[in-house]
């Protein structure tokens, strides 16, 4: 068998090749240095240049096995001037002394001021160029400079980076007080050009004139104000982005809206507040979740293009300071959908004509619906989403169902108590 | 240069073969017709008296009045029964009428009158009686080799289940496969195989079902052994099989009767031989190794789950080291960041990188099982206890390997005993140290590419003719007993690729 | 030793099939559709399919004359020595042309997405010598390997569509024509080649079992194929929309990094074996198929032992283009806009060929023969 020592002799060469040349891709995993988030930000009278600022894991913090364990702080933060987020890898080694690598990155953090600017668009790009970036991190924005936000940002019970932003969006995604946010999204979107992309938005300086007395829903970050001790990172409402730029920041209500109306993405429980019908004074908590999936009617064609929008919802009433007793009274109950339902109304279509005058395009993700509409891309691109959208006739309504009064329908007559 | 050496061992072996062609031609002749010749040309064969266990007694037939001499090996023959139904009814005989067959009262005679033969005969045991004037032996069958007795299966063990494993003589072992297959069809062919100490060995099939081409290739394969000695069929299993650097078996090794029974239905070839504890079936196919014969004793959910718990704990011994070694070198995007920040921060002080940490784990853990093997029985399970907690638990401490090492290797170590067969088992270790090397080399892309020329390997693999991972490809009209077994009803067919006589089951 | 040759079943046969064409779909195949085509692109596979049945029905009409004679055969028989020469030495020059440009374009995918420093040689060194052992082992064991790993790359796939579906936007998929119905037909059609691998199936017919297997194989190969493409592709659309799936270079490898499951972020490390796999079985079968061709043109009887050399070749060849991105991509193009008249005009030449010589008449009497 000629072949087989021929094949045989090949292998052994290859094999001894590889002993002696060594293996490129290898690296050790304890050689390395865990970029968990890196901040872009804006460097002043250099338009060519950003500050890169890298958000380093210790691995070690928090670990309780043997070998590791040590009083290392659990994280490490470098921030410094470079050409891109690529390159800057190798200078930051001269910092640090571990190989950095973008394995674990989670997050891209730009500030407000990058967001803004209309060359953000060349730097974020460079994402799609490194193999090592995925596709599905977030990406965030900072009212302050991106540095400033990693210094401030303590975490005081998720001691691992990682598990804090983890956890933390999360949860946020969760509640509906944030938009999703992956960067293959932005990059989906800025490309399709026709819709609004909802970013995180994010700080660590609280609003010195704010007033607690607003209305908590209309809030977005930096506006929370509380006390205690804690870390002061707040996590709130959107960044909105038009062709890749930042044009406005939305409140948490807004987001809420925005995921709400949007037929692709899968909302949870949300809760929600709205004025007592039944006493102006109190406000009722409720919980709302869509009933059915949203009902579009688009009328693109001939005339102004309309779009008409339904929303079922089902509402759970959570809290009932005003004491009323719906339990056995019928037209109270009805009242009282009836006045969520004109409140909501209200909200959504302010919301959505705020769209339309102020960011001339939406962030629901309608374009979508409407290129069902069309059967070339010439025609979708002729018909222009973007530029369309602002004169088109949009009617939101919202069809409330009323679901459980709590755990405990009923409470005690006030006056009852009272008297 | 090659050639001239080989000359040179040409030339020895025929020198050798002269020396004893004075015997060869001794034993194909026939006995001597002068009886005290004859004896003398056995004492000379036997050295006696010079051989302590050499019997010869002579004896005078009392009635007919001839002389006669009993020759045996006391060592393996039964003295006595020799003793009550040879010689007392010789010595007692008052009819002159009489033939001798007729007054010796032993179960079995033989009469052969060729030299060789009659020396093959005694020395499995049988007394051979020269009378005067007859030119032939009388060969009496009292043959009692010392053998141990039946007892439980020691490697293959079940719970449920028949757990009779056999012994080194052949004869209990053929009966206990007759007990379980009670057919006329179920033939015992012996064949002797090798030329210097004359083992016997043993074919059994069912003469209805067993393929004639497949017999007629293991026959053709057992008689063209030229050796002196095969002692066992652990022996012969290396003399007989197709590729001697193969890492895969491909003769099945069991000693269990009841699957060696199993097997013969099935149209199977099984090999038994004295001095082997076991039996060999073959052809054998990949699946054969995997199996064991409690997955058909046990119900058939139960039967699949230990079938499923197999086949994981085969890939788990396979690819958790490898997998290991190049995720954490070439892949670690690929783990999550919990896992990972973990791994890495408990390597962090460790002087090895990741490849050879476990190399030194594996190897340990190979070195616990063979130490463990071999040390005398009442210390060893100590040497698995000391083992395990002083080099796992002080390794860990004196920051030589992670603890994640110490699971995986741990982990990977205690899934290879779920692969029963031990030939199969050594595949899968050695499999694994060289999906070890090929991770640390190029990570995933080296494992892939190992277990692609692996399996490009086995399915080229044939066991006297029978593709080796058949019926799965090239398929075969069979039961469908591969990694899963289906319900006893519906396993109706003989597995094809056997080509039996009777391809259905009733 | 008496190892009787085996031929082929049907299901080793189609898991060949699966493997050689299906597996296009995790190159940069889909790319050059989508790049033509938009998001119409999954069309595609579904037009050209309807078009390749027929020249594949051709084909076996005129190899059901043939009883177990190969392409090689068949063609010296039709064309005669000369001619004959010409056309096959035509289709060895187009197999080994693809097998070097796909294998390039493999090993750039493994060198830039998973092994970004390693050298390309020792990618490529590996990809080859693999599969020059697997083409060396013989016909029917690549079937066999095809067979043993298929559906487990099937169900991997599958998996990985699952997920995608899961996080994906099927309203992608809209505007549904794409550049409009025109557009895409004749774009498609211009990259028919996709199924020229079906053309190279019929030097195997000696192979098969029977000719029952071989048609019912190529005609089932062909439905899960077209099934395959389109919808795997449907799935790129469904999780990048159609003007990022333009821009990607391996929409295939995009995905599998994209897609999660649960507290498992990065799921390639489950995909990228099974698509290993894939690969080494596909080109395998490659280099066989040139081994065979060779063999054939320059009367090698022995063929299997030039597939070492073949596989060298391969490798060197392979590494020429400095910027296998950019510059095999385009070769590609061309090869699939070239090969596409070759795969539909030389099953009716040979149709024709045999008409006019009144082969089917005398098909009765050739079978006695």
């Amino acid at each position: 068998m000629l072949i087989k020592e021929i094949l045989g002799k090949f292998i052994l060469v290859l094999f001894l090749l590889l002993f002696l040349s060594g293996c490129w891709d290898q690296k050790e995993v304890e050689e390395l240095a865990f970029v968990i988030a890196i901040g872009i930000d804006k460097v002043e009278d250099k338009e060519n240049k950003v500050r890169i600022t890298y958000l380093i894991s210790n691995p070690e913090a928090g670990s309780s096995a043997q070998s590791g364990g040590s009083q290392e702080p659990p994280r490490e933060i470098i921030s410094f001037v470079a050409d891109d987020f690529i390159s800057s890898r190798n200078m930051a080694n001269s910092v640090i002394a571990k190989q950095i690598t973008y394995d674990l990155l989670r997050m891209l953090i730009v500030s407000e001021d990058f967001a803004r600017d209309e060359n953000f668009i060349r730097w974020i790009y460079d994402a799609t160029k490194s193999m090592e970036i995925e596709r599905d991190i977030k990406l965030l924005v900072t009212k302050e400079e991106s540095a400033t936000f990693f210094q401030n940002n303590k975490p005081l019970l998720e001691t691992r980076p990682h598990e804090y932003f983890e956890k933390i969006l999360a949860t946020g995604n969760e509640m509906g007080t944030i938009p999703e946010s992956q960067l293959y999204q932005f990059f989906r979107i800025t490309e399709a050009d026709a819709d609004l992309f909802l970013g995180i938005y994010g700080t660590t300086l609280k609003d010195e004139n704010i007033q607690t007395s607003d209305d908590p829903q209309q809030i977005t970050a930096g506006e929370f104000d509380f006390q205690g001790e804690s870390n002061l990172t707040q996590f709130l409402g959107s960044a909105v982005f038009k062709e890749a730029m930042m044009i406005d920041s939305l409140t948490i209500e807004e987001t809420r809206m925005a995921i709400l109306l949007n037929p692709s993405l899968k909302p949870g429980f949300f809760l929600g507040t709205i004025p007592d019908p039944f006493d102006e004074k109190y406000r009722i908590a409720f919980r709302m979740e869509n009933a059915s999936p949203l009902k579009f009617d688009l009328k693109l064609t001939g005339g102004t293009p309309s779009i008409h929008v339904t929303v079922p919802l089902l509402l759970e009433v959570l809290s009932n300071h005003s004491m009323t007793g719906y339990q056995k009274d019928e037209e109270k109950r009805n009242k009282l959908e009836q006045s969520i339902e004109d409140n909501l109304n209200k909200e959504f279509n302010d919301f959505v004509k705020k769209t339309q005058e102020e960011y001339k395009s939406e962030p629901f993700g309608w374009s979508l619906l409407a290129r069902k509409k069309f059967s070339t891309i010439s025609d979708w691109e002729n018909f222009d989403w973007m530029e369309t959208y602002s004169d088109m006739k949009i009617d939101v309504d919202v069809q409330v169902k009323l679901g459980k009064f709590g755990r405990q329908s009923d409470l005690p007559r006030i006056e009852e108590i009272r008297d | 240069m090659l050639k001239r050496s080989l000359r040179k061992t040409h030339k020895k072996t025929i020198s050798n073969e002269k020396s004893s062609s004075k015997d060869i031609k001794l034993k194909e002749s026939d006995i001597p017709s002068n009886f005290e010749e004859t004896i003398d040309t056995f004492k000379s064969i036997y050295s006696y008296p010079d051989n302590q266990d050499v019997v010869l007694r002579p004896i005078d037939i009392s009635g007919i009045n001839k002389k006669s001499t009993i020759l045996f090996i006391n060592t393996i023959t039964d003295s006595k029964a020799i003793e009550d139904y040879v010689i007392s009814p010789l010595l007692n005989n008052n009819d002159s009428s009489k033939k001798v067959e007729d007054i010796i009262t032993i179960q079995s005679i033989k009469t052969k009158s060729k030299v060789g033969d009659i020396i093959t005969k005694i020395n499995q045991g049988n007394a051979a009686l020269f009378v005067e004037g007859e030119d032939h032996a009388y060969l009496l069958g009292a043959s009692n080799f010392e053998s141990r007795a039946v007892e439980k299966a020691q490697n293959e063990n079940v719970v449920k289940g028949p757990k009779e494993g056999f012994n080194e003589k052949a004869t209990t072992n053929i009966s206990l496969i007759r007990k379980r297959v009670k057919s006329e069809n179920l033939v015992v062919e012996s064949h002797i195989i090798s030329k210097r100490s004359k083992n016997d060995l043993f074919l059994l099939y069912e003469k209805d079902l067993v393929s004639d081409k497949l017999l007629q290739n293991v026959k053709n394969r057992v008689n063209s052994l030229d050796v002196d000695a095969i002692q066992n069929l652990s022996l012969l299993e290396q003399y007989i099989e197709e590729r001697k650097y193969s890492i895969f078996p491909t003769i099945l090794y069991t000693e269990r009767p009841d699957r060696a029974a199993s097997f013969i239905e099935d149209g199977y070839i099984v090999l038994l031989m004295d001095n082997s504890p076991d039996a060999l079936v073959l052809p054998a196919t990949f699946w054969s190794f995997y199996h064991t014969s409690e997955e058909h004793y046990l119900r058939f959910p139960y039967g699949n789950f230990t079938r499923l718990l197999r086949i994981l704990a085969l890939f788990i011994t396979l690819f958790t080291s490898s997998l290991y070694v190049a995720v954490v070198t070439y892949h670690s995007e690929m783990v999550p960041p919990d896992l990972l920040l973990a791994i890495a921060a408990t390597r962090e002080k460790l002087p090895f990188p990741a490849a050879v940490e476990v190399f030194i784990m594996e190897f340990a853990f190979e070195l616990i099982r063979e130490a463990g093997l071999r040390v005398p029985s009442p210390i060893g399970p100590t040497i698995g206890i000391v083992g395990a907690l002083i080099l796992g638990q002080a390794a860990v401490q004196a920051n030589i390997v992670s603890p994640i090492v110490v699971i995986i290797v741990a982990l990977g170590g205690l899934s290879s005993f779920a692969i029963g067969d031990i030939s199969m088992n050594f595949t899968i270790r050695i499999s694994r140290f060289l999906l070890l090397l090929s991770a640390s080399f190029m990570g995933l892309y080296g494992i892939t590419a190992l277990f692609t020329m692996g399996i490009f390997y086995m399915v080229s693999i044939k066991s006297f003719g029978v593709p080796y991972l058949s019926p799965l490809t090239p398929s075969y009209a069979s039961s469908g007993d591969k990694i899963f077994r289906k319900v006893l009803q519906k396993e109706i067919l003989r597995p094809g690729y056997l080509k039996p006589k009777d391809l259905k089951k009733r | 030793m008496e190892q009787s040759k085996q031929l082929i079943g049907i299901k080793e046969y189609i898991a060949i099939v699966l493997l050689m064409v299906g597996t296009k779909v995790t190159d940069n195949t889909p790319t050059i559709l989508f790049e033509y085509i938009k998001n119409a692109g999954w069309m595609a596979p579904i037009i050209n399919g309807l078009i390749a049945i027929f020249p594949i029905y051709l084909l076996i009409k005129v190899f059901t004359i043939y009883k177990g004679k190969s392409l090689l055969e068949v063609s010296d028989h039709l064309f005669g020595k000369f001619f004959s020469f010409i056309i096959l030495f035509i289709m060895l020059v187009v197999a080994f042309g693809a097998v070097i440009v796909d294998t390039a374009i493999y090993t750039d995918i493994i060198g830039t997405m998973y092994f970004t420093k390693t050298p390309t040689i020792i990618v490529y060194g590996i990809l080859m010598l693999v599969c020059a052992y697997g083409a060396t082992r013989g016909f029917e064991q690549i079937g066999s390997v095809a067979w043993t790993v298929f559906p487990y790359l099937q169900v991997s796939l599958f998996f990985a569509l699952i997920l995608t579906i899961g996080q994906g936007n099927t309203a992608f998929i809209f505007p549904i024509l794409g550049d409009g119905a025109w557009e895409v037909v004749k774009e498609s059609s211009l990259r028919l080649s996709l199924y020229a691998d079906f053309l190279y199936l019929f030097l195997f017919y000696p192979y098969i079992k029977s000719e029952i297997v071989f048609k019912k194989g190529t005609w089932l190969a062909l439905v899960f194929i077209i099934m395959n493409l389109s919808i795997v592709m449907v799935c790129y659309i469904f999780l990048f929309d159609y003007k990022t799936i333009m821009q990607l270079n391996y929409p295939y490898h995009e995905l599998i990094r994209t897609i999660s499951l649960g507290f498992i972020i990065n799921m390639e490390a489950f995909f990228l074996p099974f698509w290993l796999i894939a690969t080494f079985v596909r080109f395998s079968i490659y280099l066989y198929i040139n081994a065979i061709l060779f063999g054939h043109l320059f009367k090698i009887k022995h063929f299997e032992y030039l597939i070492p050399s073949l596989a060298t070749l391969i490798v060197f060849l392979g590494m020429i283009p400095e910027n296998p991105t950019f510059i095999i991509f385009d070769i590609k193009e061309k090869l699939l806009l070239m090969t596409s008249p070759l795969f539909f005009l030389l099953p009716l030449l040979m149709w024709l060929v045999a008409m006019f010589k009144g082969e089917f008449k005398n098909a009765n009497k050739r079978n006695i023969r």
